[in-house]
């Protein structure tokens, strides 16, 4: 353990040094604008390996954000740190300012329960629980304290509706969830997610496991949700960040090298590193 | 010479696997054929008859076991309901809850408590048990289905914790990571996933352990107080069926219909074990299905 990580860490200031001449910059946010998500200076650590350096960043409310970058890039970090489920990992430790609708989750009265149903979250592999298809999307609710059988129903009916997974579910609510194709597991756990009303929603790579039609599907949900929601999807597909995001930030070695209108970065970056890892000179 | 070799050593290890089967079958033929005579004799009516146990009676003796198989199920019952609440809430916080060195300190202290020879514990239940039981309910003797079977609960705690706990860490992460990222506490995420997940698993470890309490002899024979009267409640003293045979079979006159009731409790007792294994092994078999 002690020996990967020295590794690692000698393996990231060669790399350094090699791709990153000038000193990073420190952005400082003068203005107390409000805004759904504002990081500034952050730094993670996982153990002794540090995993973000100085990463700052602030996100509107509503709309799609993207995170791009190659494996190991930290993107994933980034957004676990958003709704703190970095806290199940033993070790790990932060520094700098995350804030989200003013507030600093990281403040030490932060209700981490509170947080994770203001902001949601879809996992890479679709995960849904060993329960029936309503059962799935009540769960959150229901650990809410929420009881009445009419108004769940019609939280599992809007859920449903939301993640354009209803008609396809309707006459089998009571099925295993599990019985469900990939696609449709990863629509009921967005569905799942939109049943506790968050307002953000971090998706880490929800289509990687996930055939190309089901892929798209899922793109066009995303696109409607956004209207409603403000979602952070991490993804390994450019053309995805490409085609859904209106926002996109480029990681590298745990720095985000850029941030800004998806359509500016991909056709006008400002970082000689963000246009070669688009145009596909690495990663 | 390689190849003769070979087949020799094949053989004897084929040997020694069949030789389980052997023991089995061997300890069935041999419930059956004692036992037979005496069914033979009286028909089951007449074990299963509300009556007593007193083969030793002049005249009409009796062989009822019916007050045995009482104080064998109170017993082992009641150190279910114990145990596994207990048990499995242990296994919950060795999976879920405690630290690493938490579990390092705890896990080898289950093994050890698994060690302990029940005789062993027999002394803990007669000096410490008794007396409580005694006080608090104000009773002459706290040797009753009570102490029994908190005792034999203490001897089925470790194969619950053991195996609920294996069930439980089977349970993939990826549910407690959607139970948590939907804002459910860590008590909400054990209650009402992590253990219904790990569900069938749980449940044999409860038939395991029941395995365990129902077969229990010395314990219980030592600190149950022993009467074959029909118990009324738990702070009564019993005879289990395990008790009951061990108690006779020292002074039995061979052959004697008393003797072939002996292995007739001794069959009941193998069947009810086997039909619990059995349903406990089937439980382990449905693995919690997993999500591709």
């Amino acid at each position: 353990m002690l020996k990967t990580n020295s590794n690692v860490a000698i393996d990231k200031n060669v790399i350094q040094e090699a791709s990153k001449p000038e000193p990073a910059k420190t952005k400082q946010f003068v203005d107390n604008e409000y805004c759904e998500v504002k990081v500034e200076n952050l730094n993670f650590f996982y153990g002794s390996v540090q995993a973000l350096f100085n990463v700052s960043v602030k996100v509107q409310e509503k709309g799609v954000a993207a995170l791009i970058g190659p494996s190991g890039c930290g993107k994933s970090t980034f957004l676990r740190v958003l709704n703190r489920m970095n806290d199940l990992i033993p070790g790990t430790r932060l520094e700098g300012k995350v804030s989200i609708h003013g507030e600093n989750i990281y403040a030490p009265n932060t209700d981490v329960v509170n947080l994770r149903k203001k902001v949601g979250m879809v996992f890479q592999h679709p995960n849904p629980f060993p329960k029936s298809i309503f059962d799935n999307i009540a769960y959150g609710p229901r650990i809410d304290g929420l009881k009445d059988k009419a108004v769940l129903s019609e939280i599992v009916e809007t859920s449903l509706k939301g993640a354009a997974l209803w008609d396809e579910v309707k006459d089998r609510l009571n099925e295993p969830a599990l019985a469900l194709s990939g696609g449709q597991q990863q629509r009921l756990c967005i569905a799942r997610a939109l049943a506790v009303k968050p307002r953000i929603l971090l998706m880490d790579e929800p289509t990687s496991a996930i055939d190309p039609i089901a892929t798209q599907r899922i793109e066009d949900l995303i696109r409607d949700l956004c209207t409603d929601y403000t979602i952070i999807i991490v993804t390994h597909n450019m053309q995805q960040a490409a085609r859904i995001s209106d926002y996109t930030g480029f990681f590298l070695q745990g720095e985000m090298i850029e941030w800004g209108k998806t359509s500016g970065l991909f056709t006008n970056p400002e970082d000689q590193r963000t246009e070669d890892y688009i145009t596909g000179r690495f990663g | 010479m390689a190849s003769i070799t070979e087949k020799a050593m094949r053989a004897i290890f084929i040997f020694c696997g069949l030789a389980i089967i052997l023991f089995l079958v061997g300890i069935l033929y041999i419930l059956l054929s004692n036992s037979m005579p005496g069914l033979i004799e009286l028909g089951l009516g007449p074990f299963f008859a509300v009556d007593r146990w007193n083969p030793g009676a002049y005249g009409e003796p009796t062989y009822s076991l019916l007050n045995m198989i009482y104080g064998t199920l109170m017993v082992t019952l009641g150190a279910l309901i114990f145990a596994v609440p207990v048990g499995v809430a242990a296994a919950a916080y060795l999976a879920e809850i405690a630290s690493p060195w938490e579990r390092e300190f705890f896990k080898p202290i289950v093994e050890i408590l698994a060690g302990v020879p029940s005789v062993v514990l027999v002394f803990f239940g007669l000096v410490v048990l008794a007396p409580l039981i005694a006080r608090a309910f104000n009773l002459n003797s706290g040797l009753n289905a009570f102490n029994g079977a908190l005792l034999v609960g203490i001897m089925a705690l470790p194969t619950i914790i053991t195996l609920a706990e294996d069930a439980i860490t089977a349970v993939p992460k990826e549910y407690r990571h959607a139970s948590l990222a939907l804002g459910g506490t860590r008590w909400q995420t054990i209650w009402k996933i992590t253990i219904p997940a790990a569900f069938s698993g749980i449940t044999a470890s409860a038939m395991l352990g029941m395995g365990r309490a129902i077969g229990e002899t010395m314990t219980v024979l030592m600190v149950t107080g022993n009467m074959v009267a029909r118990p009324e409640s738990f702070l009564d003293s019993v005879r289990t069926l395990s008790a009951g045979i061990a108690i006779d079979i020292g002074d039995v006159v061979f052959n004697s219909i008393h003797f072939h009731a002996l292995f007739v409790a001794g069959l009941l007792l193998f069947l009810i074990t086997f039909a619990v294994n059995l349903l406990a092994d089937i439980l382990i078999q449905r693995k919690p299905e997993v999500s591709k």
